[in-house]
């Protein structure tokens, strides 16, 4: 007690203190959740022995039916398109986008915070917002396309196996390019001036000084970006649920609405934990990707 | 001969602000140019403009007699050595060096070959595979001269390339710069706030203030016959003490100092009429019989070893300075002398030099 008066009064020790707090923060709010995650998936619980404390094991039972799962294959694709689909284009609009308003022409950075808007809203309204726009009979992007001449009839792109998981995706795209772009924005703008004046005194034309200069000083940061991509696109949910609920017939479910599926809505706790684990690990090469590219952010 | 670079009435606005105004300056091949001045006078933006860097606004741009007004920097075949060096942090030195060639097309063997060479003349050979951020603020310097001669280019431009270096340091290169520059023929135009730079490594010192070209000419021309008060005292160091006086129409002047003392000028000039007297502290000499007196009590003495400061009391402060170690204190009384060809004197108003 007097130990902690001191070091209130002193500041002594104050800073292990602040690190036992955020340790234990995480490790009651994180870790715990993750060890009991990864012990269910070796176990059977269903509603019934949820509340106790020990349950029957499983073995790897539940891993073995969830590659034997018919519909394992294509949730794994599925995932693979979505995750993959969204982060090259988010990456990619979201560069085009930093490199765009890096110009600094009149009214840029107003412009660029309106872009802003799109990723501060929660993920429920931007799938209601893209229910609206993609509706089969009154959407606005059917319309468009029919006014262009693209398409003869109204397409539904919800309730169409074809098109249901890029009906979310292309919501996400829309949802997370503002993200890239910011990040994108930040690196851009922590390339000196004189680099580019250098390397144009020195033949350079546009072109060339992307290639030579911009990408090779932004390696850290698309590093960074991509992998972040990566992660928020495997936590993306609520566009999911507000889209297309993982249908029709399972046919825009990808594997963490699957984990949820399982777990809630058929209580097979077991084996909806076996897909988050699965993920967890996936995240952990990833997050290993990312923490290396700042690495080699803070080295420059 | 056609000069390598040649400036007519070059204007620039920025806004409403004109930051460079009437700039006539014409660059000889072979020729080290010098521009000088204190901060925002406009230096960089001259520099930047014969780049390309900026666009000028008005005039006309000449390199090697080619109009290049609106050509974009990478046409114009300058080299440029920046205050931060600006080097490519993800390039090794060798890389560096040799990005120019790179753009152009030449053969990997080719700028392999010219890499070594340059690396041989700057003094780099050990470092060439090495990062920027795994040198010396000297190294970076030089790789940073090395980029720009290995592309031979039409003219050299130097934005105060040793402004980042130590003292003991910034004296050598100032040497290494300019007999890097002989050896390989170039022309060269080096920006700089620091005038002992420009006097020492120039051929042609050109003194900028306000965006304006107060003179231009040779080190020398300019120490002894500076065409206004600005540049008398901006070159020079320590800086010109600057007195009021009083022509007395006998080819004498009378100081405003305390007893009104009289030293002998070169020009004539109306009785009475009301000048302001420039006397550089090195042709100030103290206690000499001959020529005429001016007697002051010194209020400080600053010794360096190889000179010594003497300060005046009363205002205006006189500086003096005289070689090696004196045995003058505080609070002496001394006379001093100055030849009649080493006083300046300026227009109170106008602050031109005024002659005889």
């Amino acid at each position: 007690m007097r130990r902690l008066l001191n070091s209130l009064r002193d500041g002594i020790g104050f800073d292990t203190l602040l690190v036992i707090l955020a340790l234990s923060y995480l490790m009651v709010f994180a870790g715990l959740p993750l060890i009991y995650n990864i012990v269910i998936s070796f176990q059977t619980v269903d509603v019934f022995s949820l509340g106790t404390l020990v349950h029957p094991s499983a073995g790897v039972e539940n891993y073995e039916s969830i590659f034997a799962d018919r519909q394992a294959a294509t949730v794994l694709w599925n995932t693979v398109i979505f995750t993959l689909g969204s982060v090259a284009l988010q990456f990619t609009l979201g560069f085009a986008l930093a490199l765009f308003f890096h110009q600094n022409f009149t009214g840029a950075t107003w412009i660029r915070g309106l872009f802003l808007a799109a990723w501060v809203m929660p993920g429920l309204v931007v799938g209601v917002l893209w229910n609206w726009l993609l509706s089969g009979d009154f959407g606005v992007i059917n319309y468009v396309l029919e006014s262009l001449g693209l398409i003869d009839e109204p397409v539904f792109w919800r309730s169409n196996p074809e098109t249901s998981l890029y009906s979310v995706l292309i919501a996400n795209v829309w949802y997370g390019t503002p993200f890239n772009m910011i990040l994108l924005a930040v690196g851009l703008s922590s390339i000196p001036e004189d680099l580019y004046e250098a390397a144009e005194l020195d033949g350079a034309n546009a072109f060339q000084r992307f290639w030579t200069i911009t990408l090779p000083m932004m390696r850290a940061t698309i590093g960074a970006v991509l992998a972040l991509g990566v992660i928020f696109t495997l936590q993306q949910f609520d566009l999911f649920a507000a889209i297309t609920q993982g249908g029709p017939a399972g046919s825009s479910t990808v594997a963490q609405y699957w984990s949820w599926e399982l777990s809630f809505r058929e209580f097979d706790f077991g084996r909806g934990a076996v897909i988050s684990v699965l993920m967890i690990v996936l995240v952990l090469f990833v997050s290993l990707f990312y923490v290396r590219s700042t690495k080699a952010e803070t080295q420059l | 001969m056609t000069p390598q670079i040649e400036l007519v009435d070059v204007q620039k606005h920025y806004g409403s602000f004109h930051a460079l105004k009437d700039i006539n300056l014409t660059v000889p091949k072979g020729q080290f140019v010098a521009l000088v001045g204190p901060s925002g006078c406009g230096k960089s933006t001259l520099l930047r403009s014969i780049a390309g860097l900026e666009r000028i606004s008005g005039g006309t741009l000449r390199i090697e007699a080619q109009v290049v007004n609106d050509l974009p920097p990478r046409k114009r075949d300058l080299a440029m050595v920046f205050q931060s060096y600006a080097l490519y942090p993800h390039m090794s030195v060798r890389d560096n060096l040799t990005y120019a060639l790179r753009l152009n097309g030449v053969s990997k063997a080719e700028r392999a070959k010219a890499a070594e060479e340059v690396a041989g003349v700057i003094g780099l050979e050990d470092l060439l595979d090495r990062k920027p951020r795994e040198l010396s603020g000297g190294q970076r310097q030089r790789v940073a001269m090395g980029r720009a001669i290995i592309r031979e280019p039409k003219a050299f431009l130097f934005d105060e390339p040793l402004s980042n270096l130590d003292a003991a340091l910034r004296v050598r290169m100032r040497k290494e710069v300019r007999a890097l520059h002989d050896r390989i023929g170039a022309t060269s135009v080096y920006v700089t706030h620091d005038q002992i730079e420009a006097m020492t490594m120039a051929d042609h010192v050109v003194v900028l203030r306000a965006g304006v070209i107060e003179q231009q000419g040779a080190p020398m021309e300019l120490y002894d016959r500076p065409a206004n008060r600005f540049v008398a005292g901006f070159i020079g160091s320590p800086a010109m003490n600057f007195v009021p006086g009083a022509l007395t129409g006998a080819g004498t002047v009378r100081l405003e100092l305390p007893g009104s003392p009289e030293i002998g000028v070169e020009m004539g000039g109306e009785a009475g009429r009301a000048v302001t007297v420039g006397l550089r502290p090195e042709h100030l000499i103290v206690g000499r019989e001959e020529g005429a007196k001016i007697p002051v009590t010194i209020g400080a003495v600053e010794q360096t070893g190889s000179s010594c400061y003497l300060f005046t009391e009363g205002d205006p402060e006189v500086l003096v300075t005289t070689e090696g170690t004196s045995a003058i204190r505080a609070g002496d009384a001394v006379s001093l002398h100055v030849a009649p060809g080493h006083v300046h004197l300026f227009d109170p108003k106008t602050g031109l030099t005024l002659r005889g």
